[in-house]
């Protein structure tokens, strides 16, 4: 099956017992000479702000935030995402099983 | 390595460092138990549109059907012909051969070149 | 030293185009000096925003527009296209009117039979020109202007009644009209579309790690230069035009702060004076929204190449100039098209500024070239007065304008 990679940035993400996660904001891969390949799914506004490269600008805040726990990043690693309907992305765990990315 | 960092809305440059326009789109094959892969890149077409709203990307399509090249649909470059990517994204492809450069070339040819003074090799 | 140019032509477009111009006039007329500091206010933010344009291009070799494209993606990017490229459409249309309203004060002969020719003479120029053509001509022309610095002068000012309108005060009346015309002039001044020149200018000329020095240098002495000549069209406009109660309602009203101190030639030096400066905006207006949509859409750009080489870029400024002569042919007043444009400029920077701080503080752009704390302050005050300038801009225009 294929899936568009820029319309799957943003959508909401809810585990498997249909409590809401977060929205996925970044693809974590792995590249070799022919292929790319999806490691992780990265999960909730702290990924926004990877992305946007923003954590110089913002790191005092983000990092009192993310030890309250208010702005988390979930790294969802690759087996665990079903993506049989794109639009609606579930994890395969609870939330509770998820890891916070480093 | 970050997808949407590293790959999405770059810049594409050919092998001869001719610039082929953004990454639009990426395409990625699932499936229930392989591992996921980008197999293309996709550039223009209705995909940007469609990252606004898919009635957008219709529009486009519609539009893009009327007039010009006549092409309402996305280039797709294998991911295989990806070299690096760094600042921009470089391939291992030649820019007019990809389509990427079909509206450059129509403007270029139905427009431009009818205006004087616009440098054509025809007037050269 | 000629890198200078980019500079002077940049804060040609800030400073000395029709709406700089004619709000600094106003501002003279109705109120004196009073108003002096948002000019003031209007350079600074502009000298920090010009110079991390251009720090952003020498590092990173990207434009500001690719660099907000990239880190902000599609969507945000075309939200941004939408905004920027309305407004300073609008600027351009007032630019052209306002070379055409020098024309008309030179031969009698009203701006909309100039609009054609206008359009076709700044077309022209970007189609067979360089950039360094454009850049040099638009600031040796732009150099005419210091006539307004010369009246200024000959009309002896009060220097230390000048100096203490650096500081902020209300007048006793007309306070929405004060406050619509600061908004103006603050909003004339910081206008998006200039940084997207310069950074434009910026990989057009060149530019790498080594002009870091530089540009702050050129970004500093170019706005300066077109700040010092608006403070110098205000306070000749609060020494000719305010005793004699004239209120520059209309453009040819706004000549009149010249033929004061310069009798003879006044009134013929303002006119020349506006229709080059008008021109350097005009067309540094145009390779803005030119450069805006190549560096989004990710199309082969340059000034420096043939039209059949960057055919997509060379339509649109083609199709925008074309445009813009529309509204002047039918007639439309280009001092309310350039009021409402600097009310809509104040409205919409929040678009421009508040990514381009995110950008400034990139290391993968600018690596250890990123912004220090004296910059992100400067910056963060500049959001916080767009956000306020965005939400008062339009009812004061109702109110005061």
């Amino acid at each position: 099956m294929e899936v568009n990679v820029e319309l799957l940035i943003g959508t909401k993400v809810s585990d498997v017992n249909g409590n809401k996660i977060g929205r996925i904001e970044e693809l974590r891969y792995e590249r070799d000479d022919t292929s790319c390949r999806i490691e992780a799914y990265l999960i909730g506004a702290s990924a926004l702000i990877d992305r946007l490269s923003a954590w110089t600008l913002l790191r005092p805040i983000g990092r009192a935030l993310r030890t309250r726990k208010v702005l988390q990043v979930y790294e969802v690693p690759w087996q665990e995402m079903d993506l049989r309907d794109p639009k609606h992305p579930k994890l395969r765990i609870a939330k509770g099983d998820l890891r916070h990315a480093k | 390595m970050g997808l949407v960092r590293d790959v999405l809305d770059k810049k594409l440059m050919d092998r001869e460092d001719c610039c082929m326009g953004r990454v639009s789109g990426l395409v990625m094959h699932v499936s229930e138990h392989a591992q996921p892969r980008v197999t293309h890149i996709l550039i223009g077409g209705p995909t940007p549109w469609m990252r606004i709203h898919p009635s957008l990307g219709r529009v486009s399509r519609w539009l893009a059907g009327m007039w010009g090249p006549k092409n309402g649909e996305a280039v797709r470059i294998p991911w295989s012909r990806v070299e690096t990517i760094g600042r921009d994204i470089k391939l291992d492809v030649e820019a007019k051969e990809t389509g990427a450069l079909d509206w450059e070339i129509w403007i270029a040819r139905h427009v431009i070149e009818r205006i004087p003074g616009s440098g054509s090799e025809e007037e050269e | 030293m000629l890198q200078i140019t980019l500079g002077i032509v940049t804060s040609v477009g800030g400073f000395l185009e029709i709406g700089s111009v004619t709000t600094a006039a106003q501002a003279g007329a109705r109120f004196g000096y009073q108003l002096l500091w948002a000019i003031a206010l209007g350079t600074i933010c502009l000298i920090f925003l010009v110079e991390m344009s251009g720090r952003l291009a020498a590092v990173s070799k990207h434009t500001v527009v690719d660099a907000m494209r990239e880190r902000f993606g599609f969507p945000f990017f075309f939200i941004v296209c939408v905004g920027i490229v309305v407004v300073a459409f609008m600027v351009l249309v007032a630019e052209l009117g306002g070379i055409g309203f020098g024309l008309q004060i030179l031969t009698g002969i009203g701006f909309p039979w100039w609009a054609v020719p206008i359009s076709f003479v700044v077309w022209l120029l970007m189609w067979k020109g360089t950039f360094g053509l454009i850049e040099n001509g638009a600031s040796l022309l732009g150099l005419v202007t210091l006539s307004f610095l010369f009246a200024a002068f000959r009309l002896h000012p009060s220097w230390s009644s000048a100096g203490a309108a650096l500081i902020p005060s209300m007048p006793q009346s007309g306070k929405a009209q004060y406050g619509f015309i600061a908004v103006s002039i603050i909003g004339a001044s910081i206008s998006p579309y200039l940084m997207y020149f310069y950074s434009s200018g910026a990989i057009e000329d060149k530019w790498d790690r080594t002009y870091i020095p530089i540009n702050r240098f050129i970004a500093g002495f170019g706005m300066t230069f077109g700040g010092v000549l608006s403070i110098a069209v205000l306070i000749a406009s609060a020494l000719a035009l305010q005793p004699n109660g004239i209120l520059v309602d209309t453009f040819p009203q706004a000549a009149l702060l010249m033929t004061t101190a310069l009798p003879k030639w006044g009134f013929y030096l303002f006119a020349v004076s506006m229709i080059f400066a008008c021109f350097g905006a005009a067309l540094e207006i145009s390779l803005a929204i030119a450069y805006f949509f190549a560096q989004g859409f990710g199309w082969n750009w340059s000034e420096d190449l043939e039209p059949s080489k960057n055919a997509r870029y060379a339509f649109v400024y083609t199709i925008i100039i074309m445009l813009a002569a529309i509204p002047l042919v039918l007639g439309v007043d280009p001092i309310k098209v350039t009021v409402i444009s600097m009310a809509l400029t104040s409205a919409t920077l929040p678009l421009a500024i508040v990514p381009f701080l995110f950008l400034m503080n990139d290391p993968i752009y600018l690596g250890k070239y990123r912004n220090g704390w004296i910059s992100n302050t400067v910056v963060a005050i500049i959001i916080l007065m767009s956000f306020v300038l965005a939400v008062i801009s339009i009812p004061l225009q109702i109110i005061g304008g």
